[in-house]
């Protein structure tokens, strides 16, 4: 059953065998003007978290039953997805931001994003939201059998007014990251760890980063990363057993995550750009998986067209996107524009996460992407970090556990 | 004998010609500096002004960021007529455009950011 949340949102509440979702599908219509984008938002916002699921034909992760038992909600998804697609691919390709056809939650405010995927599907939660929630409720609503932090633009190394202290910043994410109820096994940095690839940079975030209670951190590179020795640095001290420029990929319980590099080799006037090489370690990387397996692919630049006009789109992401097509779920996380910002096309939900050094605008909103200044303040409240909970629904356990082996 | 000698003569021929060559090249070395002129490009607000900056020849172009950005100075040629390192707030890079031609160039970290410059 479908109920209405604020103006672009639907509640669904599929049965008692499936956790409820709750998702922001939006008209096609509506959501024409930029302006509703930020109603989508205040509706998210106002509901105490940000979720986004789509689907274009059955279950995420889930079995051919599971699928037929699912088929109510599905028929409603279908019917909003045709409505959509054809707009969807329209502005795609045309315009390359995405106004039309498709879901879009964008946060300019808040700590950032705490992400949940349940059953394959990506749900996420504004940090402070999280942190309002009292300690029990906030447990039930992050525990699951997988979930990881992400923290991206850590720009080590900036010092300008609109942050004099990136390092204080970082801190303040680590112990943010410290203080979920639930401890994310391992942490994603989506690049731009340095500001000029500096090795007291690099040195500095690793040293915050040891107080983080997640042990691990998995890194991509940003361009700021690779400044001046063509990745060499970055490869040494991070990209110990990657392919080319960094690029990798690791399962954990069940999910096949995906580090990318769209950073190298920049041409005049383009925008990020994966390579043929990359591209065909992809599509063998993905290959032999079965189209129940969650992805989660993570690199710097979005790799969906977020606002070519700034550079904040990636080239060949479309090949990359193609070898994905057969799964169910896959979820695309980057960093780059310093500001939260999701989208849902087809199986693929994109989500570009907070900076802990500074914000930028929105698309368009200024006249160059430079840092956004704001009161030192209100600082904090535009920087942040992205938590993200693989959940698995009891069918789909037994499915993803069996791809495995 | 006379085969020290002619070695000597040789020797002494040789001299004399790395000697004028030189002379020739440090005479056209201060040439082209007399010639030189200068020529300034801001970078500002992600991108650079102007857009397109017209010298001639031997002129000396220097690139000043003024952003809060790191910006860097790469030809868009291949091969690359020239590349800067890095350029932090303040930091300047110069160049000395030796042959008429267009020149375009972009910024490596933020390729939106193109520019060009006309050598006549």
């Amino acid at each position: 059953m479908w109920t209405q949340l604020g103006k672009h949102g639907w509640k669904i509440s599929p049965g008692n065998n499936w956790p409820c979702l709750t998702v922001c599908i939006n008209e096609t219509r509506p959501i024409r003007g930029a302006g509703s984008l930020d109603s989508l938002t205040r509706a998210a916002l106002q509901a105490g978290w940000q979720e986004t699921a789509t689907k274009n034909n059955g279950g995420i992760g889930v079995s051919k039953n599971e699928e037929e038992r699912m088929s109510p909600i599905t028929e409603a998804r279908k019917t909003v997805l045709r409505n959509s697609q054809n707009e969807l691919l329209h502005d795609h390709n045309h315009d390359g931001i995405d106004r039309r056809g498709f879901l879009k939650c964008m946060a300019w405010a808040g700590t950032g994003t705490f992400c949940v995927i349940r059953g394959g599907m990506l749900r996420s939660y504004s940090m402070s939201r999280l942190a309002e929630l009292d300690p029990r409720e906030m447990a039930k609503e992050i525990a699951g059998e997988l979930s990881f932090a992400q923290i991206s633009d850590s720009h080590m190394g900036f010092n300008k007014a609109a942050n004099p202290d990136v390092a204080g910043t970082l801190q303040a994410a680590v112990d943010k990251i410290n203080g979920l109820a639930v401890r994310p096994e391992f942490l994603l940095h989506t690049g731009d760890i340095s500001h000029l690839s500096k090795p007291e940079e690099f040195d500095a975030v690793e040293q915050i980063l040891k107080n983080a209670k997640p042990k691990d951190t998995f890194y991509v590179p940003g361009e700021h990363d690779v400044l001046d020795d063509d990745g060499k640095q970055f490869l040494d001290r991070f990209g110990k057993g990657s392919q080319g420029a960094g690029w990798y990929s690791f399962d954990k319980k069940g999910v096949h995550f995906v580090g990318l590099v769209n950073v190298m080799n920049l041409k005049a006037g383009g925008l990020g750009t994966l390579g043929h090489d990359q591209l065909e370690w992809l599509e063998d990387d993905v290959k032999h998986l079965k189209h129940s397996t969650p992805i989660v692919v993570f690199a710097h630049i979005p790799l969906w067209s977020v606002y070519p006009e700034w550079g904040w789109g990636t080239e060949d992401s479309a090949q990359a996107l193609a070898y994905l097509k057969k799964f169910g779920s896959v979820t695309v996380l980057n960093g780059h524009i310093h500001q939260t910002m999701q989208k849902v096309e087809g199986n693929v939900t994109f989500h570009a996460a907070a900076s802990t050094a500074f914000p930028q605008p929105a698309p368009g909103k200024a006249d160059s992407p430079g840092p956004v200044k704001v009161p030192a303040e209100q600082l904090k409240s535009v920087l942040g970090i992205t938590d993200v909970n693989f959940v698995r629904g009891k069918q789909a356990l037994g499915v993803v556990d069996s791809t495995l082996e | 004998m006379r085969r020290s000698v002619s070695v000597a003569v040789f020797i002494t021929v040789e001299i004399l010609v790395i000697a004028a060559l030189s002379t020739g090249r440090q005479n056209a070395a201060l040439a082209a500096q007399q010639k030189t002129e200068a020529a300034e490009v801001k970078i500002d607000n992600f991108s650079f002004g102007p857009a397109t900056l017209t010298v001639s020849v031997g002129t000396t172009v220097t690139w000043t960021n003024r952003d809060d950005i790191p910006h860097t100075v790469t030809s868009a040629d291949d091969p690359k007529a020239f590349k800067s390192k890095v350029l932090d707030t303040d930091e300047k890079f110069s160049f000395t455009f030796t042959q008429p031609g267009t020149y375009p160039y972009f910024c490596s970290i933020h390729p939106k950011m193109t520019a060009k410059v006309v050598v006549q």
